[in-house]
C-alpha cells in the first residue's frame, strides 16, 4: 500500500539523505523561480555562459514577473543610447513611490485637524519618517522628470511611429498620471504651499464653462477646499491613479514586450520595423544581462536619492494651512507653472508688444463669450497636453530618421520652448530679461517679501537668534548694532532697497527715492525676539506711507541650519 | 569616435554592474545605518525646533487677538482682561534636556491661578480650555466682561492649531514671568465692583505690615489683589483704606457698633476691626452676609504692638 511519504522514503534508501535533502530544495527553489535552478541562478550571477538549451528562457514563459519583460534584447538597444533607461527608471520610481508611500500613510490621516499634526509627527517622532518623507518627495519630483525625459526620447527618435501609437498614447496617460499623483499629493500635508498651490490648481476646474461649479464641488467636496477636498485629494492620491497607473503600466510594458525596443532609427529601412526580429548573434538575453543592468540602474538611482535626503534635501512644510491668509507669490507646483504661465497671459497685455493676448481674448469673448480664464486654463492648457495624445495619429511621415524628421523635430521643439517660457513666466519673478509674467506688489512690500517672506526663511530668519540685538536702527550703509550679523543684515536691506530706487521693476515701478528703512528688534519673551521691518516714504499722491513687515525668532527655531 | 558618441555606445561589462550595482547598495544601507544611529537625537532635536516655531506662530495669534484685552506683554489691561505673563498665573517654568536632546517643560512654580480656579489639569491645558469655550461663568463681578470663544467649533475665530501655539507661547512666559506687583492679576474671588486701587510705595512699617498680613493668617480670609491672596470668607481688604473712611461716617457703622468706642480714623477702625471683630459686622462678605464669631478674638495676644502698628498702616494705605 502507498502512503504519502512512500516516494521520499525510498529516495532517501537510494541516495541518502543529504543529497536528497538538497534535491528537494533544489527544487522548491526552481519551482520559485518558475524554471532555475540554484545553480542557473548561481551562472546568472557570476555571468557564465548559458546550458543548452537555455534555461534562462524559463521563467519568460513559465512565471508572472518575467513574462512581462522580453527574453532578449537587440544588442543596439542596450546601450545608454537610444533608450538611456527612462521607462525602467520611470516604471522603478513608481514601485518606489509606492513603497516608502505605504510607510507614510501608516502615519497619516485624511484630516484638516489631524494632517499637519501628523506630519509634525512623522518629522520629529517617527524613526526614519522624515527620511521616507524626503524620498517619497525628492522621488515624486525626479519620477516627473524621469516620465518626461522618457516622452521626449520617444518622440525625438520617432519612437511612437507605427506600431507603437497605441504605446504611445498609454504612456501619455502615464503622464497625466504622474502628474496628477505628484499633484494630489501636494495638498496631504496641509500646509500653505499645499494649500493654496491645490486651491489654484482646482479652481480651473470652477471654471469650466456650463459644468464648472459641479465639477469644482465633485472635485472639492465643498466650495471651498476643507476637509471634504483634503479626503478626495488622498483617495485620489492613494487609490485612483494608482490604479490607473499599474493598469496602464501593465498595458504599456505588455505593448514593449510585443513590439520590442524600437532600434535606433539610422538601423531600420524606413517604414520598417525590426526590433523584434533580431539575428541569434545580436541577440542579448534578459537574464543575466538585462537583469544586472537593471539592478545596477536601480541600485545607483536608489543611492543617489537616499544620499541626497541625508544631505541636502528637505521636503518642505510650510505653516498650516489658512483659507484666510493668501501667502504672497502662491505658485503652482513646478511641473504646472506652464499653466500658470498661461493664466497670466492676459494680464500681461501692457507687457506683450502688439497686445496679441488681448485681441485674442476681446474675439472669444465677443465670439463665444469665453472668459479668458475659460480660454487659457480650461481651453488651452487641456489642448496644450490633448496635443501629446495625437501625435503618432496626426504625424503621416513613416520615417524615423532624423533628418527626414526636420518639421516634426522642429515643432516638437517649439513646443518645448513654449512650454518652458510658460513655466518661466508662471514664476513670480517672470521671464528673465523681459520680465514677461512678474508679479509683484509694491516696490516697499517686496523688500518685505525678499526678507520676511511670508511662507519659507528668508534672511531675517535664518540670522540666527544670538545676533539680533534689541533696539531700533535705521537702515543705510553703515549701520552700527554691535552684532556684525545684524549689521550684515542691515547692509543688505539698505542695498537691495537702493536698487529697487534706481531699477524699475517690469512693471515700471520704483522705491520712491525719499523711502527710508527701519529695523527694530523687540524682546518679547526671555527667548522670542519681534524683527520689524519698516519703510516711509511719500507715495505718488504725495501722501505719507509706512509699509511694516515684522516676523517672531525664537532662539530654538533652527532656520539657520 | 567622439567622446559624446563613446558615453552614449558604453554598454558596463557584467564585471562593472555588478560592482556598482553592490556598491550603490552598500552606500544606500550605510546612509541607512547613519541616519538609524543617531534618529532618536535628531528627532529631538527637530520637536525643539518645531516646539519653538509653535511659539513663533502663538505670538503671531496673540498679538493678533488676545494682547488687545492681555497686553501686549502679557501685563493685563484694566477693566478688560488679567495678565497671562504674571507669576502668578504661569508660575515658573525651566527647559530641562536630557542626554538625548529631548527637551521639556519643568515646572519650577506652578500656577497659582489654577490652582484658585480648581483646574485639575496642566496649565497649558487650561488656557487651551479657555481660549477654545470661554469661561463659561463670571468668577468675578469685578470687570464687566467674560472671555470670547477663540475656537472655530465654537463660532470663534481660531483653529486649533493656532489656539496649541498660542497657549505654548503664554506657557513659555514662565520662563522669565512679571512678577505680581508688576502685573494686573485676575480680580479675586468674591470682589466688590471696585476699580482697582492706584499702586502706591510702600513704606519699610507698611512693607513689613504686609509681611504680618501674609504670614499671620489673614490671607487665608481676606483678599487683597496683586498680593497672591485670595481668601474668600471675610470681606475683601483691597480698597479698605477707604473703604474704612466711609464706614466711620456711614449710619449703619453708628448705629449698630456694639461695645466700642466709635472710631474716627480709617486706621483706628481697621484696629479695632482686628482686635475687637464682633464690634462691628459688616452685612455682606463674598461668600453671603458676615457672621459674627468666625474671625478669631486673639489677635492682641497673637500680635505684638509692633507689627499690629505695621499691620494697620499697611492696610490704611489700600485705597
Amino acid at each position: 500500500m502507498a502512503f504519502v511519504g512512500q516516494k521520499l522514503v525510498k529516495q532517501i534508501q537510494t541516495t541518502g539523505l543529504k543529497a536528497t535533502v538538497a534535491q528537494r530544495l533544489d527544487d522548491a527553489f526552481t519551482r520559485f523561480t518558475a524554471g532555475l535552478s540554484w545553480n542557473d541562478v548561481r551562472g546568472v550571477l557570476r555571468g557564465d555562459p548559458p546550458a543548452k538549451p537555455n534555461p534562462r528562457v524559463k521563467p519568460h514563459t513559465e512565471g508572472f514577473w518575467f513574462h512581462i519583460r522580453p527574453t532578449f534584447y537587440h544588442e543596439a538597444v542596450t546601450t545608454l543610447y537610444p533608450t538611456f533607461r527612462l521607462g525602467l527608471l520611470s516604471a522603478m520610481f513608481f514601485t518606489f513611490e509606492i513603497i516608502t508611500g505605504i510607510f507614510l500613510m501608516i502615519f497619516y490621516t485624511p484630516s484638516p485637524t489631524y494632517a499637519y499634526g501628523n506630519m509634525l509627527d512623522i518629522l520629529t517622532n517617527v524613526p526614519f519618517g522624515k527620511f521616507m518623507r524626503d524620498l517619497h518627495r525628492l522621488g515624486a519630483e525626479a519620477m516627473v522628470i524621469v516620465v518626461t525625459l522618457h516622452m521626449v526620447r520617444t518622440f525625438v527618435t520617432g519612437s511612437y511611429k507605427k506600431p507603437r501609437q497605441f504605446t504611445w498614447f498609454t504612456g501619455v496617460v502615464l503622464l497625466g498620471v504622474t502628474l496628477f499623483l505628484s499633484f494630489s499629493g501636494y495638498l496631504l500635508p496641509w500646509d500653505q504651499l499645499a494649500f493654496w498651490a491645490v486651491t489654484i490648481g482646482t479652481s480651473m476646474a470652477d471654471a469650466v464653462p456650463g459644468i464648472g461649479p459641479e465639477l469644482n464641488l465633485l472635485l472639492r467636496g465643498a466650495p471651498d477646499i476643507g476637509a471634504g477636498g483634503l479626503l478626495r485629494f488622498y483617495l485620489f492620491h492613494v487609490v485612483l491613479f494608482p490604479l490607473i497607473g499599474v493598469i496602464f503600466v501593465a498595458v504599456h510594458y505588455y505593448k514593449v514586450v510585443r513590439f520590442g525596443i524600437s532600434l535606433p532609427p539610422e538601423m531600420e529601412a524606413i517604414g520598417e520595423d525590426t526590433a523584434r526580429k533580431v539575428p541569434p548573434e545580436k541577440r542579448v538575453n534578459f537574464l543575466p544581462d538585462i537583469l544586472t543592468n537593471e539592478l545596477m540602474y536601480a541600485g545607483v538611482a536608489f543611492a543617489i536619492l537616499a544620499i541626497s535626503c541625508a544631505t541636502w534635501y528637505s521636503a518642505p512644510l510650510e505653516h498650516h494651512a489658512d483659507p484666510l491668509v493668501t501667502p504672497n507669490h502662491t505658485v503652482a507646483p513646478w511641473y504646472f507653472y506652464w499653466l500658470q504661465g498661461l493664466l497670466k497671459i492676459p494680464h500681461m497685455i501692457p507687457i506683450l508688444p502688439s497686445g496679441i493676448a488681448g485681441e485674442v481674448d476681446r474675439f472669444f469673448a465677443n465670439v463665444f463669450g469665453l472668459t479668458p480664464k475659460v480660454f487659457w486654463g480650461v481651453i488651452v492648457g487641456p489642448l496644450l497636453f490633448a496635443i501629446l495624445f495625437v501625435v503618432p495619429y496626426i504625424d503621416p511621415n513613416p520615417s524615423r530618421r532624423y533628418g527626414d524628421r526636420k518639421v516634426m523635430l522642429t515643432l516638437g521643439a517649439l513646443f518645448a520652448a513654449a512650454i518652458i517660457y510658460l513655466s518661466f513666466a508662471g514664476i513670480p519673478t517672470g521671464v528673465p530679461i523681459t520680465g514677461f509674467g512678474y508679479v509683484g506688489g509694491d516696490p516697499a512690500s517686496e523688500v518685505g517679501q525678499a526678507f520676511i517672506p511670508d511662507e519659507g526663511i528668508g534672511p531675517v530668519r535664518r540670522l540666527p537668534y544670538e545676533e539680533y540685538v534689541a533696539g531700533k536702527f535705521p537702515v543705510n550703509a553703515q549701520p552700527n548694532t554691535g552684532s556684525a550679523g545684524l549689521d550684515r543684515l542691515i547692509r543688505d536691506i539698505h542695498n537691495d532697497m537702493e536698487a529697487r530706487k534706481v531699477r524699475p521693476d517690469p512693471l515700471g515701478k520704483t522705491l520712491p527715492a525719499d523711502a527710508t528703512g527701519t529695523l527694530e528688534v523687540k524682546q518679547i519673551q526671555s527667548n522670542l525676539r519681534q524683527v520689524i521691518i519698516t519703510i516711509d516714504y511719500t507715495d505718488v499722491n504725495g501722501a505719507p506711507t509706512q509699509f511694516k513687515k515684522y516676523t517672531f525668532l525664537h532662539a530654538q527655531s533652527g532656520y539657520a541650519d | 569616435m567622439s567622446i559624446f558618441k563613446k558615453i552614449v555606445t558604453y554598454r558596463p561589462s557584467f564585471t562593472v554592474r555588478i560592482l556598482t550595482g553592490l556598491i550603490s547598495m552598500l552606500i544606500l544601507l550605510s546612509v541607512c545605518t547613519f541616519i538609524g544611529l543617531a534618529d532618536r537625537t535628531r528627532l529631538n532635536v527637530r520637536a525643539t525646533e518645531f516646539d519653538a516655531r509653535s511659539i513663533e506662530a502663538g505670538a503671531k495669534v496673540y498679538f493678533d487677538q488676545c494682547a488687545r484685552c492681555h497686553g501686549p506683554n502679557g501685563e493685563g489691561v484694566e477693566g478688560l482682561g488679567p495678565a497671562l505673563a504674571s507669576e502668578q498665573f504661569v508660575g515658573r517654568i525651566e527647559l530641562v534636556r536630557d542626554d538625548m536632546q529631548m527637551q521639556s517643560i519643568k515646572v519650577v512654580q506652578p500656577s497659582e491661578r489654577i490652582k484658585q480656579i480648581g483646574w485639575s489639569g496642566t496649565l497649558e491645558d487650561y488656557i487651551i480650555a479657555v481660549t477654545e469655550a470661554g469661561i463659561p461663568i463670571k468668577t468675578s463681578n469685578v470687570w464687566d466682561v467674560t472671555h470670547p470663544t477663540f475656537s472655530e467649533r465654537l463660532g470663534g475665530p481660531l483653529r486649533g492649531d493656532q489656539i496649541r501655539n498660542v497657549a505654548s507661547f503664554i506657557v513659555n512666559y514662565g520662563l522669565n514671568p512679571l512678577p505680581n506687583d508688576q502685573a494686573l492679576l485676575p480680580p479675586a474671588p468674591g470682589e466688590g465692583m471696585a476699580p482697582r486701587p492706584t499702586p502706591v510705595p510702600l513704606t519699610a512699617e507698611q512693607e513689613a505690615g504686609k509681611q504680618v498680613y501674609l504670614a499671620k493668617g489673614c490671607a487665608a480670609c481676606h483678599a487683597i489683589r496683586g498680593v497672591g491672596a485670595q481668601g474668600a470668607l471675610g470681606p475683601n481688604l483691597t480698597r479698605i483704606g477707604s473703604v474704612a473712611e466711609e464706614r466711620i461716617a456711614s449710619e449703619s457703622y453708628k448705629t449698630n457698633l456694639k461695645d466700642q468706642p466709635p472710631a474716627t480714623t480709617a486706621a483706628e477702625y481697621i484696629r479695632q476691626s482686628i482686635l475687637h471683630p464682633n464690634a462691628y459686622i459688616v452685612a455682606q462678605c463674598p461668600q453671603g452676609p458676615c457672621q459674627a464669631g468666625l474671625m478669631p478674638q486673639n489677635y492682641e495676644q497673637q500680635l505684638t504692638p509692633e507689627e499690629l502698628n505695621n499691620l494697620v498702616d499697611y492696610l490704611s494705605s489700600l485705597k
